[in-house]
């Protein structure tokens, strides 16, 4: 779902290192007292969703809660659950239907808070296109090719009333220029990547169908997992991590350009631009909090409603019970 | 230019940057006729082969080659260096045709002629083996049949046998006197050894050091054929030290 | 060939991959690998051929990515050889160029090529090319620039032009070389197809098919997948050895062969 593939994944891998190595020096003074958690993202490179994570770090949230957090990324999209089990990793950010797969696959991780609360995938097109259900027909739409796009496409094939074979899905490295030149008629994001990526290219908003109008399940898209190891053995760090990031959250939300400001600082060269990384963080806010505003409060229901539509879409095989993909009890 | 007389050389001469290689130098070589060069390293006679083979121009004078000028031109001579020069993905066949395939199509008569060369020297049972499998007196052998298969009537062979060994060298040089009476081509022949060029000569050229020039012209009367019977000849050692002398003389200069 | 080394040659190979196979198993049971991690050999073979009929086409298009792309990249590489060989002034402007064409990125070549060229096999095709020229073009150079100069001497002497001195003596003498030159693009040729594959497909892929299983922790499909490529290059690599081994049998035969043309045996009164 996010940009840049190809490129990101070199980038990212150089970022990973050198953050590391900038934050292990950072804190010789403190380590005796911090617990070094492992964080890993879901993609190559950084973008405008690690904002709660970065923030923690530089504004002092997780010290604060007792951690010391070092941010990993995987060398390709996807890797992070097997990060997470080889014990590469500690606490995850994957999607939801990484999760679905994960648990289909016996893999022993475990949801234990939302990132964001609502599907906010869709299809989108440069600004002044017509983008309708009906007129997808023999379309080229762009993929990325992850699990959640391909989780996806079968319900705006099914609201559109299509076959497979009636649209073409093409995949690449990038879908901004491919989406100017015409090379593609429409992309497959979230608001918060696509709205920000074309706006930027064509100074003004793109044209999309989101959610519930695409004909995809209302699930929210991004999670926080750890192994059943790790959240058996280390819980208090769990909370600890939850505590502070939903802390950095609320700060990110209301000091937004000082936030973006910290996420440029970190990753200068995380290939986005300050107008990109704003307007993009400005976007996944409001995702953050459910309808009661709260954060993180995962459902039954949610994780139902998923595993339904992955087996529906043979994604997975079976619909096991919710609690299998998630607890709430670390939640601050 | 008499009857009898294939090459004329009249006032050649080459001077590379600041070496004089030849001086002026005027020859005639009969028709038929095996003559021997030899002469000091460095002394110009290879630069003399590669002027009548055309592969560099002289500085002055006149090639007369059976009545054609041919300075500045190739392909009207047969040419043989020390190395074989055998070309490893060809076959015995196809090695001896190559001055054939260098100008154009093999035809069924290039390939009946090298089947004919190969069969009478020894070499029918390996027309199609690749030059890897042969050994370095069969290698020379195959590499003077593509230097007749050119059916030039001058030869120019330069040190040809100077790589093989004293055995291997002598049984070359008997079986080279076969083919030069065989097919009554003119040789000349370019050597370090007094003893080869004695042997197989009719007349022997002896140059002189840099800048090379023709001091001695001997005529070698040896009868033919020439046998191990010649080389302890009374005649033969006669003819011998004259070129010695002649070689140890100028190089005393 | 003795029957023993005959022998050898066959089954050295099948035993290294067999030992190889068995370090593989061993890992994977000893080490209490999960599944979701690594797959055993034998599920990952089970993985490609129980989805055979789906995998079938994507092996298929990679195939042909691979091939045309090598066939085009072989062509431009021998041809711009013998440019560079032939005109002293190219190997001045031209070389460098080469080089730094090798030098950027192929990842980086991808999104133009696929706004220019599209999703299908046009793209992937000029990556497979564009590494498989650059050891072939330096594998002729090195041969031209290698052939002996008395031979090449000797053919003037005989009168031959310089396009029949090429025809006859440099092009074949600069085959072995070219033949290194083919092996080792052809170890390369079916990574820039994936590349391409990763970089831009319409409809599947093998690269996408990996990466699908990649996110469904499937990672006997990610091995299998891995599995079907590995065995195109080697397929691939073996063909160019086949054919290395037919073009220059003089490598490896006392004898040319009986059929071949120009080398006929000797048949008296034909
Ligand atoms: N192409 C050339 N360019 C410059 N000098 C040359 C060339 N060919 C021969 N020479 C020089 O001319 C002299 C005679 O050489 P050459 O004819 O090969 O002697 P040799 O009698 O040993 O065969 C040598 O000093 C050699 O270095
Ligand atoms: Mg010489």
């Amino acid at each position: 779902m996010k940009r840049n593939f190809l490129s990101l994944s070199v980038a990212g891998a150089v970022l990973a290192l050198s953050s590391v190595t900038v934050l292990s020096a950072g804190s010789i003074a403190s380590a005796s007292t911090l617990t070094a958690v492992k964080f890993v993202y879901d993609f190559p490179g950084p973008d405008m969703e690690i904002i709660p994570v970065v923030v923690a770090q530089k504004e002092g949230f997780f010290k604060a809660n007792g951690l010391n957090v070092s941010v990993e990324f995987p060398p390709s999209t996807s890797l992070t659950t097997q990060l997470l089990t080889t014990g590469s990793g500690d606490i995850g950010f994957i999607t939801t239907s990484d999760m679905a797969v994960a648990v289909e696959a016996k893999a022993p991780v475990i949801s234990v808070a939302n990132y964001s609360m609502t599907n906010n995938w869709g299809l989108f097109a440069k600004p002044g296109s017509t983008l309708t259900l009906a007129s997808l027909k023999g379309k080229k739409i762009f993929s990325w090719g992850d699990t959640w796009t391909n989780a996806m496409i079968p319900f705006v094939l099914k609201k559109a009333h299509l076959k497979a074979s009636d649209i073409t899905i093409v995949t690449g490295a990038n879908d901004t220029p491919l989406l100017m030149n015409g090379t593609i008629n429409f992309t497959t994001s979230t608001t918060n990547y696509a709205i920000p990526g074309i706006t930027e290219a064509t100074k003004s908003a793109p044209v999309g169908i989101v959610g519930a109008a695409a004909g995809v399940p209302n699930v929210p898209v991004w999670v926080y997992a750890v192994t059943h190891n790790y959240a058996n053995q280390h819980g208090k760090n769990v909370r600890a991590f939850l505590k502070a990031i939903k802390a950095a959250t609320i700060w990110a939300s209301s000091h937004q350009t000082k936030a973006v400001a910290d996420f440029m600082a970190a990753y200068p060269k995380s290939g986005y631009s300050k107008f990109y990384s704003t307007k993009g963080w400005a976007l996944t806010v409001p995702l953050l909090t459910n309808s009661a505003g709260k954060y993180f409060v995962q459902t039954n229901k949610q994780w139902t409603t998923l595993a339904t539509a992955l087996k529906s879409v043979k994604l997975i095989k079976s619909v096991p019970a919710p609690s299998t993909y998630y607890t709430n009890k670390f939640l601050p | 230019m008499s009857s009898s007389s294939l090459l004329e050389l009249r006032g050649i001469s080459k001077t590379f940057a600041s070496t004089t290689a030849l001086s002026t130098m005027d020859l005639t070589i009969e028709r038929g006729s095996f003559v021997s060069i030899v002469g000091p390293s460095g002394c110009g006679k290879s630069t003399l082969f590669n002027v009548l083979s055309g592969l560099i121009q002289p500085d002055g004078g006149s090639i007369n080659l059976e009545g054609r000028d041919v300075i500045g031109a190739t392909g009207h001579v047969g040419y043989m260096l020390q190395k074989d020069l055998l070309v490893p993905w060809r076959t015995v066949l196809g090695n001896i045709t190559l001055g054939a395939r260098l100008k154009g199509k093999v035809t069924a008569e290039d390939r009946d002629q090298a089947k004919g060369f190969a069969e009478k020297y020894g070499l029918g049972d390996f027309l199609n083996h690749y030059p890897s499998a042969l050994s370095g007196g069969m290698r020379q052998r195959v590499a003077l049949m593509r230097t007749l298969a050119t059916n030039h009537q001058l030869l120019l062979l330069d040190e040809p046998f100077g790589a093989l060994d004293a055995q291997t060298r002598f049984e070359m040089q008997q079986w080279l006197l076969q083919v030069w009476r065989d097919t009554q081509r003119t040789v000349l022949f370019i050597t370090h050894d007094v003893d080869e060029a004695v042997f197989l000569s009719d007349r022997i050229l002896v140059m002189s050091p840099r800048p090379g020039r023709v001091v001695d012209d001997l005529a070698v009367n040896l009868p033919r054929p020439r046998t191990l019977e010649t080389l302890v000849s009374p005649a033969f050692t006669e003819i011998k030290s004259k070129v010695l002398h002649q070689l140890h003389h100028e190089r005393a200069l | 060939m003795t029957k023993k080394k005959l022998l050898l040659n066959i089954f050295g190979p099948i035993l290294s991959v067999v030992v190889l196979i068995g370090i593989w198993q061993a890992i994977v049971v000893w080490g209490n690998v999960a599944p979701y991690i690594a797959p055993k050999p034998w599920d990952a073979i089970n993985a490609v051929t129980s989805n055979w009929s789906t995998l079938a086409p994507l092996t298929w298009w990679t195939i042909k990515e691979t091939v045309y792309g090598y066939l085009v990249g072989a062509l431009l590489g021998a041809f711009l050889g013998v440019v560079l060989n032939k005109i002293p002034l190219m190997q001045r402007v031209l070389y460098p160029l080469l080089i730094l064409t090798q030098a950027i990125p192929i990842i980086a070549l991808a999104p133009p090529l696929v706004m220019i060229l599209g999703f299908g096999v046009m793209p992937k095709v000029v990556i497979v090319a564009w590494i498989v020229f650059f050891p072939v073009t330096v594998s002729v150079l090195d041969g031209l620039n290698h052939v002996d100069k008395d031979l090449m001497t000797l053919a003037k002497v005989f009168g031959a032009n310089s396009l029949r001195r090429f025809v006859v003596l440099e092009m074949p003498a600069a085959v072995t070389q070219l033949f290194s030159g083919l092996k080792i693009g052809a170890t390369y040729a079916v990574t820039g197809a994936i590349i391409g594959e990763l970089a831009a497909s319409s409809g599947s892929s093998l690269a996408l098919y990996q990466r699908s299983a990649s996110g469904s922790l499937d990672a006997a499909g990610v091995y299998g997948t891995t599995l079907i490529m590995t065995a195109i290059g080697i397929v691939w690599f073996l063909l160019v050895v086949g054919a290395e081994y037919i073009a220059t049998p003089w490598q490896r035969r006392s004898t040319a062969r009986q059929w071949r043309r120009g080398a006929k045996p000797v048949v008296t009164n034909n």
